[in-house]
């Protein structure tokens, strides 16, 4: 079963044609990273308005790509539909009815945190739950242990910024430019990780995440010792991030008896915290699950793979269903 | 000829299906803010009414606004994503010029004017021509004030269409043999896209659904704010 599915809920316009929920037969995806760059950070009424240029040649592309001359020869139409921007959703959600409206063929609305866990079955087709996730992007922090298929526990969030807001704020503050994630990585690779002792904001209580004080702190310190070089505050910061999401994956992984540690969302290209995950997997007994970047970031393949599974599992949407910008994990 | 035609620039989702430049049938919903959960069923509905297979259009018009974004870019992208997957042309009208069509048998000036939220309306000045209206001027957006000073000045009889001019109807009572044309003209007209479109494409003046764009005549917040930030 080929399924086309469409990705518009920040600032990536992408589409792909999945088989089964596992194999890739294609898969474009069109940043609007140079866009959003002048402002610091994603402007929604731009996001939209590029979604609309862009959804159409990017769905054309991945139709191509996978070799399927006429939508119709597809099995379903599938678009995320939330959480996100509003005007950015509902662009996708408008281009996939419209595909399922002129096909016939049915139409499958996608939860984005959703298709981020489905994303290692693109990889890995025989991945087998249990597993703990976790997902760190510049919009979400979440660490979630899925125990089945459909049957998600959410461990912990965030509770003021993300991850990667977290790496783009610190990122401007010390002039880096956005997107931060890769330029402090880069930096810190030259930078000692020990040099300042950031706070680890609560490491070990619980499961959920705090990473404004952090962002505090590094501005608090380079203020009052500017001598530090900017490598020594980027790689310190990096690795209090990177420590505190490490311990409480695994903390989770073994609290669920979750054999698997799995990362998505785009801080996972972070190569300090993929090292430091595989670490910890080994010396705890577990597998971890690295997917490759391209699968991390927000991509229309996990939103294809995860439709299968919901397909299969609840049947199409009816064409009315609209949006859902706070849309939430559903958890048990 | 069949044609589907849409508009989403208010908040009316308005789908119609001309045949030959008729309205074979017209479905308006006012709920509001609901264009992305009403436009799809709203089509699917219509051509199963009329029977009509999306497979027989021989084209798809849409009103490309000015109007309110999010409507704006589920109209405009649905009628892409249908042209292209039916692989038939797309014609963009402008949905200010929708609102003026209908009165082109008045002898006066006609105002359209839609109402674009915070205390702003788009709006387009008509003159009636014989078949229809022909604009004078740009589409504009701005206080309903500017424009009231704007039509004094111009001291001529002007007609009223669209919510703009209905929301804002005292401030525009300030303009001497002025009218308004009513409720029933308060949205972009169905029947006025059914017939325009289907002059242009039998004209053979339409786009490949790739260069349709909405008419957005206002910059996101942000980059005024940023340009404001730059210049100072
Ligand atoms: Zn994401």
């Amino acid at each position: 079963m080929r399924i086309l599915g469409i990705e518009t809920s920040c600032d990536e316009t992408a589409a792909a044609v999945v088989e089964d929920g596992r194999r890739v037969r294609s898969s474009i995806v069109s940043s609007q990273v140079e866009l959003h760059a002048p402002y610091g950070g994603v402007v929604p009424e731009l996001a939209s308005r590029a979604h609309v240029e862009l959804v159409n040649p990017v769905v054309d592309d991945a139709l191509m790509e996978a070799g399927v001359l006429d939508a119709g020869e597809l099995d379903a139409i599938a678009a995320c539909h939330g959480p996100g921007l509003a005007g950015a959703l509902l662009v996708g959600v408008s281009a996939a009815k419209a595909l399922a409206l002129t096909t016939g063929l049915p139409y499958v609305q996608v939860n984005h945190l959703e298709a981020h866990l489905y994303a290692g079955w693109l990889e890995e087709p025989d991945l087998e739950p249990p597993l703990a996730v976790l997902i760190v992007s510049g919009g979400h922090t979440l660490l979630v242990v899925m125990e089945d298929h459909g049957r998600y526990r959410m461990m912990g969030q965030t509770v003021d910024d993300a991850a990667g807001e977290a790496f783009d704020k610190v990122a401007r503050f010390l002039g880096l430019g956005y997107p931060g994630g890769p330029a402090i990585d880069r930096l810190a690779a030259d930078g000692e990780a020990g040099a300042v002792a950031f706070p680890r904001a609560m490491r070990d209580e619980g499961y959920d995440f705090s990473f404004s004080g952090l962002k505090t702190a590094v501005v608090n310190h380079v203020r009052k010792h500017p001598d530090v070089p900017a490598a020594d505050v980027a790689a310190s910061f990096q690795e209090a991030v990177v420590d505190v999401l490490t311990t409480k994956l695994v903390a989770a992984a073994a609290e669920a008896g979750a054999p698997t540690l799995v990362l998505g969302g785009g801080v996972a290209a972070n190569s300090r915290l993929r090292a430091r995950v595989a670490e910890a997997a080994e010396a705890s007994g577990r597998r971890a699950f690295l997917p490759p970047l391209a699968l991390c970031t927000d991509n229309g393949a996990m939103i294809a793979g995860a439709a299968w599974w919901r397909l299969r599992a609840d049947g199409p949407t009816p064409l009315d269903g609209g949006v859902a910008p706070s849309l939430a994990l559903p958890t048990m | 000829m069949l044609l589907l035609c849409l508009d989403t620039a208010t908040p009316q989702v308005s789908v119609a299906i001309g045949d030959e430049g008729a309205v074979r049938g017209e479905i308006r919903l006012g709920r509001g803010r609901r264009h992305a959960e009403q436009l799809a069923p709203a089509i699917a509905y219509l051509c199963h009414e009329l029977d009509v297979e999306l497979a027989r259009l021989a084209g798809i018009a849409v009103g490309l606004g000015p109007g309110l974004f999010t409507g704006l870019r589920v109209g405009v992208t649905t009628a892409r994503t249908m042209a292209q997957a039916l692989r038939v042309p797309v014609v963009g009208v402008a949905s200010l010029d929708l609102v003026a069509y209908p009165l082109r048998h008045t002898n006066r000036l006609v105002a359209a004017v839609l109402d674009a939220r915070r205390g702003e309306v788009f709006h387009a000045r008509y003159r009636p021509v014989p078949g229809g209206v022909q604009r004078v001027g740009d589409y504009e957006v701005g206080a309903p004030a500017d424009l009231v000073a704007d039509l004094v000045a111009a001291g001529e009889e002007v007609l009223f269409a669209g919510d703009g001019a209905l929301r804002y109807r005292a401030a525009f009572a300030e303009v001497d043999r002025s009218e308004q044309a009513g409720p029933a003209y308060a949205f972009p007209s169905g029947a006025a896209l059914v017939e325009l479109a289907t002059a242009r494409v039998e004209r053979e003046e339409f786009s490949s659904p790739w260069e349709l764009e909405p008419f957005y005549l206002r910059q996101s917040d942000a980059e005024i704010e940023w340009e404001r930030r730059q210049a100072s």
